[in-house]
């Protein structure tokens, strides 16, 4: 029965009865912040590299357990620019899925308030273009959580790794590459596999070779990688 | 915003960092503030990173995945191979941010690059709060090179442990006040105070304390007792005149040197002003050495046969190894093995001249090549000539006789206490080897004259002769004339400089090294062919072309550099560059000894360590700037 607290709490959260005015402001003010130009050239923007962990792979029964987030600056990243959240959880996950991510139990109820947590990624984002690698998942899942526990739809700009990177090289053609073949293919790194931040960074590492060679090749704004993404979703389904 | 994401990622890099000097030895907090001030990085392949044309170099970057080429550019564009390669952990540019200048080089990356970049204003608040970075900054060179140095000497320690190093300096040996008396003082006198102190030895001084004589228990018998010498007389009438001193600041090592070059058992330390200050003895030295010096140099000066020669050469082998484990640099041991080598040779010849009648002939033993130089390793043949005199030219072919007789004895002698005849028959007993003052200079002046390839190569050996035995004034004279040769002959030295270019320091554009010259070695890189006898040559040319009359590499570097305008530290680094190789050299002579080899000088860079590796690389850039210096000299 875990849908009922579920719709239990999306009631709640829709008519905004959780939130103090405190909270509510902090949404006003995100609202307020203006749109990224996704025209602007790759260094004059700022990337958000995001990675979620939840407490499994189904969409609509499972939940977010942690975002991480990195930051890419003129193309370079700042370790003081990051963000790394675990959402207090009513429910503690599956032993199982416990082993995959690492964040035990006692974390995941010491966690912090959800909508709190959600603020502060907020906060940390402001109107970033957001990236992920298979971003369709964790977008779903900060979406969900948004819709839940502040009762608003983000509409961020997703850019997903996963279907700009083929257009670059001829690895793979599709968007089903494993994430780890690319971090292999460029001698990248992961510090703690399954940890949000750690997979963040791994993404972030991607992303500046995704940059380095869109430049190469004309595409030299996020605005230009959304364009190639659309165009290989598009290619790829109507095949 | 410190948050536990930034705490993750700055510990992830201060992990990778801390596997490469300077940062593995770098104080934790400097680490934490470098983790926390870089950001991170990409260059695709091919990629310029920085170049002369970017302007004041205004960050410090750190290789973290992938390989970077440096080419420099500008005026010294000219010069081909002016490149190298950096890999994981190297920093660059830092002698451009530390001096916040443009950079000299321009830097591509060879392969996807990701790296660290700090801030260069970041970076001198590292260079405030780390000894450790600042040291790497300022000492760029020296400090990766003493690195080198205690790493060596911590592998061979742990066999050494016990042994107090012969690095000690001379304070630290000296446990006693030194007793000494003045000039005057009477033979009684000097003799009951040794007997009442159980001294051994008494050494004399001026009015300043400075020494000016040493007296020991041995003189009592020889000089007073038999000959029946008063004992009113003054003490200066049977001491020592002349005792050897050293500096308080010099190590045991020296002392040991002194006197196995003089033959003495005493040294006397002196501070500033020449006043003594303390005798140090061979029995002190003992306790350093598991081989006693005093007894190869006793065995060797007492032997009667030449099967009592072969252990003393045995001996000087154990015991310079004993100095190799206990990291006494290869400046020292290499002279060291050439003094002893040259009390065992000078023995020799003295055995032989009990068998071989050369009175009334002014002659001279030379030297040649490595053993000219004092710079000899364990695995080491014959190189060796005679210089004599002939004054009536009816004599000449009965006096060379003689010698050609008298030299194989010795050359043959030689060969059974371990210096192999020389293969390519430079050795005494050759007719062309053994000839006239005049007659070498005419030789020496036809080389200089007629540059052809075999006059170069000669001059690579010959040139760098020295006397061992016999008038060495001969020798002194050979050397004036070849001096006062090559300096009125440029185009000599010329080809000379070409010949020298024609061996490039190994050093790959993509790979660190070069290491596959030798098709029958392949991986390994040849250190004598392409590591010391690039600083021999270049260091031969500086000596020759500013009347350097020194044969020893490393003295050649530092007179010539005084007047070639080459900075102390400069001439510092190609001297350290040099006996890191030599050093290199030896341990592998070393190891493949022990494991029973014919000691060669292949080494395989895939089997250094890091540090090792990079040193041996700066190493070479060392060589290769000695050869930018001989182009730009030579207009090659």
């Amino acid at each position: 029965m875990s849908w009922l607290p579920d719709l239990f709490n999306s009631a709640r959260g829709q008519r905004g009865l959780l939130l103090t005015p405190g909270q509510r402001q902090s949404i006003a003010f995100w609202r307020q912040l203006p749109a990224a130009d996704m025209t602007r050239s790759h260094t004059s923007i700022r990337y958000v590299i995001v990675d979620v962990e939840t407490s499994g792979l189904n969409m609509k029964k499972d939940c977010l357990i942690s975002i991480g987030a990195v930051a890419l600056v003129d193309g370079k990243m700042d370790f003081n620019d990051t963000f790394q959240v675990v959402l207090r959880q009513d429910q503690v996950s599956a032993h199982e899925n416990i082993l995959i991510h690492g964040i035990g139990g006692s974390a995941q109820s010491e966690g912090m308030d959800p909508v709190e947590a959600l603020l502060a990624f907020l906060r940390y984002i402001g109107k970033a273009p957001l990236v992920a690698y298979h971003a369709f998942f964790d977008q779903a899942m900060i979406d969900k959580a948004m819709r839940r526990y502040l009762g608003m739809e983000v509409g961020q700009t997703w850019i997903d790794l996963a279907w700009v990177l083929p257009d670059f090289f001829k690895y793979r053609a599709d968007g089903r590459v494993p994430l780890d073949d690319w971090l292999r293919l460029f001698n990248i790194e992961n510090i703690l596999r399954h940890n949000a931040v750690s997979d963040a960074y791994a993404t972030a590492k991607l992303l500046q070779v995704a940059i380095a060679h869109g430049v190469h090749k004309g595409a030299d704004s996020p605005a230009s990688f959304i364009k190639i993404e659309k165009a290989r979703r598009w290619m790829y389904e109507s095949r | 915003m410190s948050n536990s994401a930034t705490e993750m990622l700055v510990s992830a890099s201060i992990e990778f960092l801390q596997a490469y000097p300077p940062f593995d030895r770098m104080e934790r907090g400097a680490l934490e503030f470098l983790g926390e001030h870089v950001r991170l990085a990409y260059y695709p392949k091919d990629s310029v990173i920085l170049s002369t044309a970017t302007g004041v170099a205004r960050t410090l970057h750190i290789l973290q995945r992938g390989k970077v080429m440096a080419r420099q550019t500008g005026d010294v564009s000219m010069l081909e191979f002016s490149s190298m390669t950096l890999g994981p952990g190297e920093c660059f540019p830092i002698g451009s941010v530390m001096a916040q200048r443009p950079s000299t080089n321009a830097y591509t990356a060879l392969e996807d690059v990701f790296c660290y970049e700090l801030p260069a204003d970041d970076c001198f608040s590292l260079l405030q709060m780390s000894t450790a970075f600042n040291l790497f900054c300022t000492q760029y060179i020296a400090s990766l090179l003493s690195q080198s140095r205690q790493q060596l000497q911590s592998q061979f320690s742990q066999r050494v442990a016990e042994q107090q190093t012969m690095n000690s300096p001379l304070a630290s040996i000296i446990k006693k006040e030194p007793v000494a008396v003045t000039r005057d003082t009477t033979i009684r006198k000097v003799v009951e105070v040794m007997a009442a102190g159980r001294i051994g030895s008494m050494i004399i001084v001026d009015g300043e304390q400075q020494p000016v004589g040493i007296f020991t228990l041995s003189d009592v018998l020889k000089r007073i007792v038999l000959p029946g010498t008063s004992l009113d007389n003054p003490i200066h009438s049977v001491m020592s005149p002349g005792p050897h001193t050293l500096p308080l600041a010099a190590n045991a090592y020296d002392a040991a040197l002194a006197m196995a070059m003089h033959g003495v058992r005493h040294v006397l330390a002196v501070d500033e002003g020449g006043r003594l200050k303390g005798v140090v003895s061979e029995r002190d030295l003992f306790a350093l050495q598991r081989v006693g010096l005093r007894q190869i140099r006793q065995s060797i000066d007492t032997a009667t046969t030449i099967d009592m020669l072969l252990q003393a050469s045995h001996d000087v082998r154990q015991l310079s190894l004993n100095m190799l484990a206990q990291g006494v640099g290869a400046e020292q041991i290499t002279q060291f093995i050439s003094a002893l080598n040259d009390t065992l040779t000078r023995r020799i010849i003295q055995l032989n001249l009990d068998r071989h009648d050369l009175f009334g002939i002014d002659w001279a033993w030379l030297s040649f090549g490595s053993e000219g130089r004092d710079e000899q390793t364990f695995s080491t043949d014959q190189d060796n000539g005679i210089v004599y005199i002939c004054t009536d030219i009816m004599d000449r072919e009965h006096t060379q006789l003689r010698l050609l007789e008298f030299a194989r004895d010795v050359n043959a002698d030689l060969d059974r206490c371990g210096f192999p005849l020389c293969t390519g028959k430079i050795m005494a007993s050759n007719p062309e080897l053994c000839l006239t003052l005049e007659e070498w200079e005419e030789k020496f002046d036809y080389w200089v004259r007629t540059p052809e390839p075999k006059a170069l190569l000669n001059a690579t050996i010959f040139f760098d002769f020295r006397p061992l035995f016999g008038k060495f004034n001969l020798a002194d004279r050979m050397r004036l004339s070849l001096l006062r040769q090559t300096k009125g002959n440029p185009l000599f030295l010329r080809m000379l400089a070409g010949n020298a270019l024609s061996v490039l320091p190994p050093l790959g554009k993509i790979r660190d090294f070069v290491t596959d010259t030798d098709p029958q070695h392949p991986g390994t890189i040849d250190l004598k062919r392409y590591g010391a006898r690039l600083f021999i040559d270049a260091a031969r040319i500086f000596a020759m072309a500013h009347d350097v009359a020194a044969t020893n590499t490393v003295q050649r570097l530092k007179l010539a550099a005084a007047v070639m305008n080459i900075s102390p530290e400069e001439a510092a680094a190609a001297v350290d560059a040099f006996n890191f190789i030599q050093l290199m050299r030896l341990r592998h002579q070393h190891s493949e000894q022990v494991q029973g080899r014919e000691g060669d000088n292949l080494i395989r860079p895939d089997e250094l360590n890091e540090v090792e590796r990079r040193i041996l690389k700066e190493a070479f850039r060392q060589a290769r700037k000695l050869q930018q210096r001989l182009k730009l000299d030579y207009q090659l």
